[in-house]
């Protein structure tokens, strides 16, 4: 189990990695959404947006409509963000679930990967 | 037509309101549709059994083998549906352990879609492939030709882009291999815009590589053919076999489909089939629920309108050899292997673990696809069948080079099929005759997955492209305009 401030770390490194590599920014132009983040072991909410090509800063807590909801353990997000779990892995095995328009979870799912393999 | 004195038994004719020609899984569908709602309907087919590329069998050494098309995957709701009617189950795809990648010399283990080896490449290969499906989204199912830039889509080949647009060498070679287990087809002989419409159609080339979550996600318990069988048992003697079509007359509201009675699997060729019986089916609408390729070998009076021959001219099979290796256990899982296997420039590229759900016994499968097929072809069987279990020990070790059995299926090579999974398009023609694909010619209506809006080439887009060309028919039975195009 990891803690708010463990995983608000690993994601400030991860969104540094991600807004700096141009083949994801590239990736997500025109694409603007809104994440929610639920962690199922300690039960806590984040957002994260996505503005012009680059990825916000993960706030506490739900806010504002969401296009894709992602639900995980705490641990297996701050391993993703570390860059130190394949999340292909955990969505084939339903660890990680995505749950949002076709187009969006693919973009998403993509963009993870790339996030990994960058890393 | 065949002249009237040739034919011996005029008894054997049939008159009904539509004939289906295939009785695969969209000729059943579209008849089982009207037989439904009370239309006459005879189907014909030239084998001595139903399902088309849908095809179980219980091989030489007594297991029961998928030749043809075996997968479902998520929202292929027309197959699901079908298989929860007949009370056939499905099972999960093995995934569990890891994949090979063999590449040059080296191999290498990888978990989930893409091998990981080279984690730039998969990073540009990712990338590429999220590109082209956003692209594929944008073009219209219906009419792929009224995409907003069709024109340039449809004048460059899915080889062009893919060179363009990717700049690691091996995701280039990985993506490759994914195109052409999908298509039976190198990228080079793709257009670009049919490549995004099919794409499209089967919700992305991400879903389309997938197992879990994708178009190979599960398996029939007992075999895919199980569920043709089962819509021609409730068809009854509306099903006739044996019965390959070389002639079709037809008028404004009629139509003659001349058929030979043949006793047995002869090829078209044989003096069994060129000696049999002739005889006739005559109604007031046919659907061909076959391959354009195939539809252009048929012999029509008056010939078909030139776009429509030209169409079949231009919609090519794709080559496949789909080769299975049969084990006494699936060995692989015991060294955590999920069977799976990416060889770039290997004979056999891809590979799955196809084991039975309730036999002890083990399965690989793998596809030898595009030019390699019409090498390997030329290579003969023993060529292809030493370089197939070599790859299998390069990938699993060498217990893999002692399989109880090898068992391929040629799709090329079948007289009543010429080719597989499907049909594909180079560049110009679905611009230029697109709209040929799916439009009457008169009482003729056409059917067959390569039709299909969602699902074209699976068995899913099968049924649907069955059913709509029903709804077409029994919209002209009743008089009313015909023609979605």
């Amino acid at each position: 189990m990891a803690s708010t401030e463990e995983l608000l770390e690993a994601y400030a490194e991860w969104r540094t990695r991600s807004n700096g590599n141009p083949r994801l920014t590239n990736m997500v132009r025109g694409w603007d959404r809104v994440i929610h983040f639920t962690t199922t072991d300690t039960e806590q909410g984040f957002t994260m947006r996505v503005e012009g090509q680059q990825l916000s800063d993960l706030a506490i807590g739900h806010e504002g409509q969401p296009d894709v909801v992602v639900t995980g353990s705490s641990e297996d997000f701050c391993d993703m963000f570390w860059g130190d779990l394949n999340p292909s892995e955990k969505y084939m095995s339903g660890e990680i679930t995505l749950l949002g328009s076709q187009q969006d979870v693919m973009r998403i799912d993509a963009i993870s990967m790339v996030a990994f393999l960058d890393s | 037509m065949p002249h009237r004195e040739e034919r011996a038994v005029a008894e054997q004719d049939r008159e009904c309101e539509v004939v289906v020609v295939g009785a695969g899984y969209s000729g059943l569908a579209a008849a089982r549709h009207l037989a439904r709602l009370g239309v006459d309907t005879v189907v014909l087919d030239a084998r001595h059994r139903v399902g088309g590329r849908s095809f179980t069998e219980v091989s030489e050494a007594g297991y029961s083998i998928d030749r043809g098309g075996q997968w479902i995957g998520p929202s292929q709701d027309h197959l699901a549906a079908l298989a929860a009617e007949m009370g056939v189950a499905t099972f999960p795809t093995w995934t569990e352990g890891q994949g090979v990648e063999l590449r040059d010399d080296n191999r290498h283990l990888y978990v989930g879609l893409i091998p990981t080896s080279d984690p730039e490449g998969a990073a540009d290969g990712i990338a590429c492939m999220l590109h082209l499906d956003l692209a594929a989204f944008d073009v219209p199912l219906d009419a792929p030709w009224d995409a907003a830039d069709a024109a340039t889509l449809d004048a460059q080949t899915l080889a062009t882009y893919l060179d363009t647009h990717l700049t690691s060498a091996s995701a280039r070679a990985i993506l490759e291999v994914a195109v052409k287990a999908i298509f039976g087809a190198g990228s080079a002989e793709l257009s670009l815009l049919f490549t995004l419409f099919y794409l499209h159609a089967g919700g992305g080339l991400t879903n389309l590589a997938r197992t879990t979550g994708g178009a190979q996600e599960r398996r029939f318990a007992g075999g895919s053919q199980q569920l043709a069988e089962g819509m021609a048992a409730e068809l009854g003697e509306r099903v006739l076999l044996g019965a390959p079509v070389e002639s079709v007359a037809y008028g404004p509201d009629h139509v003659t489909v001349s058929a030979r009675l043949v006793p047995s699997d002869a090829a078209p060729t044989d003096p069994a089939a060129t000696a049999a019986t002739v005889m006739e089916v005559r109604a007031r609408r046919a659907i061909f629920a076959m391959a354009p390729a195939l539809c252009g070998r048929l012999v029509f009076s008056p010939p078909l309108p030139g776009n429509r021959d030209q169409l079949c001219q231009r919609m090519p099979m794709g080559a496949v050899t789909k080769v299975h290796a049969i084990y006494d256990e699936p060995f692989w899982r015991a060294d955590g292997l999920n069977g799976q296997i990416v060889a770039p420039g290997s004979v056999l590229e891809s590979a799955f673990d196809n084991s039975p759900d309730d036999a002890p016994h083990g399965a690989v499968v793998g596809f030898i696809a595009g030019d390699d097929c019409r090498r390997m072809e030329t290579a003969g069987p023993a060529a292809r069948q030493a370089a197939v279990l070599e790859e299998l020990a390069r990938a699993f070790g060498p217990r893999a080079r002692t399989p109880i059995e090898v068992v391929e299926q040629h799709w090329p090579a079948e007289p009543y099929t010429r080719g597989g999974p499907v049909a594909v398009s180079a560049p110009g023609a679905l611009t230029a005759l697109g709209p040929a694909l799916r439009a009457p010619v008169g009482p003729l209506h056409w059917a067959g997955t390569e039709t299909a809006t969602q699902w074209c080439g699976y068995l899913d887009g099968a049924l649907s492209a069955g059913v709509r060309a029903a709804d077409e028919v029994l919209h002209a039975l009743k008089g009313e305009p015909v023609g979605l195009d």
